[in-house]
């Protein structure tokens, strides 16, 4: 019997470690170990043993039993971590294939643009208002300072839809509106649609989108309006771009300048996009005219402030380099498609 | 205001280089447009004498020259040109030379003979018959004059000058001037200006007995002076006149009406020259037009005059548009023998209406539109006589008229100096904000703090301490501005609710596919016939443009549809294969037709999409989505949108709402042809203001979790083929039965395996309760009242 034992055992570890799949290695446990298998079957014999050798039988083959099931279990973790290897081996992708997704949509570049100066001027504490796109002749000429024969009047050829109502020419009456509903401090920006009866062509469009920035408070100077605007030249055109103020005229702020910043394609050295002048010009501003602060019931000796506007289309146009205004309005998906 | 460098000097020392000038001018707010270099158009055409000429040995055409350009050695140029003679003075391309064309000239050979250069015509020298006589002669360009050879051929055509492009901003006028311009100079680069001081002498007489002047309207010509010149002697201006002339795009005539235009340049003043013996009665009236009256102006056009123009008139019939052109009748020739003339202010708004009425813009009526001084008009009739006496072009005769109802008095502002670096933010010493106050012309003097600044007549533009800021700020540099960060109290930036909602609307949009769009705001206004709308749609109510642009944008839109549409017609035919869109815009609603107040600008959204994956349910998934983001629960009802398809279009019914909220479906083929459209698109418009609504409302609010498992049972019924499936779903909610937690459709079948007035339809129903776990008998008992609920509408299980 120790000899059949023996033999079971070597025969089995043999196989075993010759097996070659889980499957395999189930019906050795099932030949070896099972109800019906050799081990067991030698088992039953025990009987026939004197109750001398029974212990010693008994002992052995549980220590053959054992060994057996040790055996399989290392050979099935054994053979399962192969088959894993194999499995994972064979379910090797090319992962330079497309990936799967619903296609996303977006929002419009000078939506784009316009969320980004929103988000700039709002984290400074200003207010996003809306004014109306049709204004009345006060709004959008009288209250800004542009009395009935100012020649300033016929440098924006204005759409009108009456006598008196205009389609707005530019976000400028938004100031007026704000400061005859509130009184200082106002910060507020305006974003919003204006427009021009210029004939369309790849810098001019009749519609086009402006944003007006407004501060009013006591002691503010044209130095903080520089702070202001170079705050945010610096998060939209990077730090390092400088701020240069250049004298102009607006009927609505004293002094008004042109802001330019350096040309951010040449860093200020002078391109074909600059023409030459390292410049690139921006947006008007100044400081807020004191007919204006009186004519909407502000002291212009105790408050003062900064006025901006800005040319949404154009800042879109630059920063995306964008080669004719009328794209903006095509909406041809795969000019659209490039914007997220 | 394009003025020549050279003209700029006769009034102030220009030391510095030409890119520094432009440079500090457009610092100080004078920006320049373009810089034209004169004596860049040409280089080494030099005046050469011809001292021989010979016949080419073997070219019957060619002639032979041996030429004195200034040089040791005579130079020999082959030429084909035959008006060439021996002693002729003659422009020669050199080696080496550049043309005005571009043309490069080297030294070659000509039939074996060498050739050092090119005789010019007047024409490669890009010359008319107005810059050097004798330009436009078939040939070589012969010199009238007398000049040495080798002379610079810059030099005889007055091409060593510089032209100055200057952009004027509106408020101030008075540098549409060459002293204006001088005067700026002179301040930004320290130097002194040098005005003329008017001098001339008379015949004697008296104007008087010569001419009468009655201004009838002094509303619209607030001063009228006039003078008297005779015995004309008429020819040509002296070379340097004819250069600044030329030099600021203006056409030498003769020295009267050169002198004129000298002066308007010159000064900001526009000046007219009547022939005295033109005018009839001796008299002029300054007048608004008689209706019906007619007048020819200098460049032969006919007017119809009404009585909102100002005339200059004589006792007849005017002669003159007053500050815009002259009459026909009135001209001056070279036969005129006595002059009369004039100098005076014009109401800009007036001449701006009458030039645009009549569609006239001349240099004069361009000057009255921006503003001329009153004050100023005496000093350029002065210059003007003084010009007369100079150049010897008449006698004047004695005495002046001046009509005017009260000349403008000076204005004198007294400011605090601290009030105005308070407004800059910038410590502008006081002795300095007086010195470039002064160098302005501003008189100005310091006591204690206070500035007393006598404004001169010529800036009506500054009115306050804001512009003596501005004055004293562009010359002392805006470079002195740094910025400073935002000071004050801490305050949060807000939104409008609207802007908040309709950004999220957007973001949902985008998540869903959807690219948004920018289209006009007018429109068409056959667009609502596109769209088939009734004749009583509100959305035909729309605001007319009174001066669009074109037909095509001649209203301001009452729906975004039709826009979309556009987008949509766009992409198709620009072959993109499928397309999501959306527009969130405003829309113009008219109060009253026509319109005398503002019009609603009522927030619109419209979606559009087409493409093989789209149908009516791709977009009311969209819709859906929608809504609930939006926290809105709304009922879809057949709608009758006419440029919607009829059976493929539904309306979004919100509670407590009559209007829908929405309106969307495939697209009638008849009104997609109608915008160029063959294939199947889908549009929605839809109301923002009630989503925004129902947004404000919104609260998420926590429902537990459930503990216990839920069951799930299929259920396929027989329907009515008509009957909607939304009802279906309301009877099986109506069930008397608190455990059914979801209802969902899975297959809905029309076909053979039933009769034909029927069809099947198969639900998903997710069973549980919230306290245990669902025996089967309570399940079975529950979908045994759902199909008790669905017989009452003859629904019945499927057999």
């Amino acid at each position: 019997m120790r000899e059949q034992l023996e033999q079971i055992k070597a025969s089995a570890l043999r196989e075993i470690g010759a097996c070659g799949s889980l499957k395999a290695l189930d019906a050795l446990r099932v030949n070896y170990l099972g109800k019906k298998g050799q081990l067991t079957a030698i088992l039953k014999q025990m009987g026939k043993l004197s109750a001398e050798e029974r212990p010693a039988m008994g002992q052995l083959a549980n220590d053959v039993r054992k060994e057996l099931e040790e055996a399989l279990a290392a050979r099935q973790e054994a053979l399962r971590e192969t088959e894993l290897a194999a499995r994972l081996e064979e379910e090797r992708l090319d992962v330079t294939m497309p990936g799967r997704a619903k296609k996303t949509g977006g929002l419009h570049p000078l939506s784009l643009v316009t969320n980004d100066l929103i988000d700039i001027f709002q984290s400074m504490g200003f207010d996003v208002v809306d004014g109306p796109e049709v204004e009345t002749d006060h709004y959008l000429f009288e209250a800004l300072n542009l009395p009935k024969d100012h020649p300033a009047r016929a440098m924006q050829d204005t759409f009108y839809l009456g006598e008196n109502l205009l389609l707005r020419s530019q976000t400028s009456s938004a100031q007026i509106r704000v400061m005859e509903q509130r009184k200082p401090p106002i910060r507020m920006v305006c974003p919003g649609r204006v427009f021009r009866a210029d004939e369309v062509d790849a810098t001019h469009s009749p519609v086009f989108h402006q944003m007006e920035g407004l501060v009013v408070d006591k002691g503010v100077t044209m130095c903080d309006l520089k702070g202001c605007l170079e705050q945010f030249v610096h998060e939209i055109y990077g730090p390092e771009t400088q701020v240069r103020f250049r004298p102009s005229f607006f009927p609505f702020t004293e002094p008004s300048v042109e802001v330019d910043i350096t040309c951010s394609e040449c860093g200020g050295k002078g391109c074909r996009i600059c023409k030459g002048t390292g410049w690139i010009e921006i947006l008007g501003a100044g400081m807020v005219h004191p007919n204006v602060l009186r004519g909407c019931g502000i002291d212009p000796e105790v408050y003062s402030g900064f006025a901006f506007g800005v040319g949404l289309d154009r800042l879109a146009i630059t920063r995306s380099k964008i080669s004719d205004i009328r794209l903006l309005f095509e909406n041809d998906l795969r000019f659209l498609e490039q914007f997220n | 205001m394009k003025v020549s460098l050279n003209w700029l000097k006769r009034y102030v020392d220009i030391k510095v280089p030409v890119e520094e000038l432009c440079d500090r001018m457009t610092m100080s707010g004078f920006e320049v447009e373009e810089v034209e270099d004169l004596s860049a158009t040409m280089e080494n055409v030099k005046v050469g004498r011809i001292l021989k000429l010979e016949k080419h040995p073997d070219a019957d055409k060619l002639l032979v020259c041996q030429l004195d350009v200034g040089e040791e050695e005579p130079v020999q140029i082959i030429t084909g040109a035959q008006n060439v003679f021996e002693g002729a003075l003659v422009p020669c391309a050199l080696h080496n030379s550049r043309l005005p064309n571009g043309a490069h000239i080297k030294k070659g050979k000509l039939r074996g003979l060498p050739s050092n250069g090119m005789l010019c015509s007047g024409e490669e020298l890009c010359l008319k018959e107005a810059d050097y006589p004798g330009a436009e002669v078939y040939g070589i360009l012969i010199l009238k004059e007398e000049y040495a050879p080798g002379t610079d051929m810059r030099e005889v055509l007055h091409l060593n000058d510089v032209l100055i492009d200057f952009s004027v901003l509106s408020n101030r006028p008075d540098c549409n001037s060459v002293i204006g311009l001088a005067r700026e100079v002179a301040v930004v680069l320290g130097e002194e200006l040098r005005l003329p001081k008017p001098a001339y002498k008379t015949c004697g007489g008296d104007v008087n007995e010569h001419i009468a002047i009655a201004v009838e309207d002094y509303d619209l010509c607030p001063r009228y002076m006039g003078r008297v010149v005779k015995n004309l002697r008429i020819g040509p201006s002296p070379d340097w006149m004819k250069d600044c002339l030329r030099g600021a795009g203006m056409r030498p005539i003769n020295n009267i009406v050169d002198i004129t235009n000298f002066v308007m340049l010159e000064t900001g003043h526009p000046m007219h020259a009547f022939n005295l013996n033109d005018i009839a009665g001796r008299q002029i009236i300054v007048r608004r037009a008689r209706e019906g009256e007619k007048m020819t102006t200098l460049d032969g056009k006919d007017h119809a005059l009404t009585p909102e123009m100002l005339v200059i008139a004589d006792a007849e019939k005017p002669s003159c548009l007053a500050g815009i052109m002259g009459g026909l009748e009135s001209e001056i020739t070279e036969n005129t023998t006595d002059l009369f003339l004039e100098c005076a202010k014009f109401r800009r708004d007036n001449v701006r209406r009458t030039a645009r009425t009549l569609g006239m813009r001349t240099e004069s009526s361009a000057r009255f539109e921006k503003g001329v001084d009153t004050i100023g008009v005496e000093y350029a009739m002065e210059r003007a006589l003084q010009l007369i006496s100079e150049l010897d072009a008449g006698d004047i005769v004695e005495g002046v008229i001046d009509r005017n109802n009260g000349l403008p008095a000076g204005r004198v502002l007294t400011v605090s100096a601290a009030r105005i670096n308070e407004l800059l933010g910038v410590d502008v010493p006081y002795d300095e904000m007086v010195r470039i106050l002064n160098a302005l012309e501003v008189e100005t003097t310091l006591d204690g703090g206070t500035l007393t600044c006598a404004i001169p007549y010529f800036r009506d533009d500054i009115e306050s301490r804001a512009d003596l800021a501005e004055e004293v700020m562009r010359i002392y540099g805006y470079g002195h501005i740094t910025g400073t960060p935002m000071r004050g109290e801490v305050i949060r930036g807000k939104k409008l609710p609207a802007r908040v909602h309709g950004d999220e609307v957007k973001a949902l949009l985008a998540a869903h596919g959807m690219r948004e769009t920018a289209t006009y705001s007018f429109i068409s206004a056959k667009a609502v016939d596109q769209l088939a709308l009734a004749q009583d749609d509100p959305r035909r109510r729309v605001v007319p443009l009174l001066n669009p642009l074109s037909e095509e944008y001649a209203v301001m839109r009452s729906q975004l549809a039709s826009s979309m549409l556009t987008v949509l017609a766009t992409n198709i035919s620009r072959k993109n294969p499928a397309g999501r869109f959306f527009e969130l815009d405003k829309v113009f609603v008219p109060r009253a037709l026509p319109v005398v107040e503002q019009p609603e600008e009522v927030p619109a959204l419209c979606i559009g999409v087409y493409g093989a994956e789209e149908d009516f349910f791709t977009l009311k998934g969209v819709i859906e989505a929608l809504l609930a983001r939006c926290g809105a629960e709304g009922e879809f009802v057949r709608s009758g949108e006419p440029y919607l398809h009829p059976g493929r279009q539904a309306k979004v019914l919100l509670p407590g709402c009559e209007e829908p909220a929405a309106v969307f479906g495939e697209v009638h083929p008849a009104a997609a042809a109608r915008f160029g459209i063959q294939e199947r698109v889908y549009l929605a418009e839809v109301k923002p203001a009630a989503l925004y609504a129902c947004m404000e409302k919104r609260r998420a609010l926590y429902r537990p979790l459930p503990k216990f498992p839920a069951s799930t049972r299929d259920l396929a019924v027989i329907a009515g083929r008509e009957l909607p499936i939304a009802e279906m779903e309301k009877a099986i909610r109506a069930a008397d039965s608190s455990i059914i937690e979801r209802v969902e459709l899975f297959d809905v079948y029309q076909g053979s395996q039933i009769p034909a007035d029927k069809k099947s339809v198969a639900y998903s129903i997710v069973l549980r309760a919230p306290d245990r776990t669902l025996t089967d008998a309570e399940c079975d008992e529950a979908m045994r009242k759902i199909l008790h609920s669905l017989e009452k509408i003859h629904v019945k299980l499927r057999q």
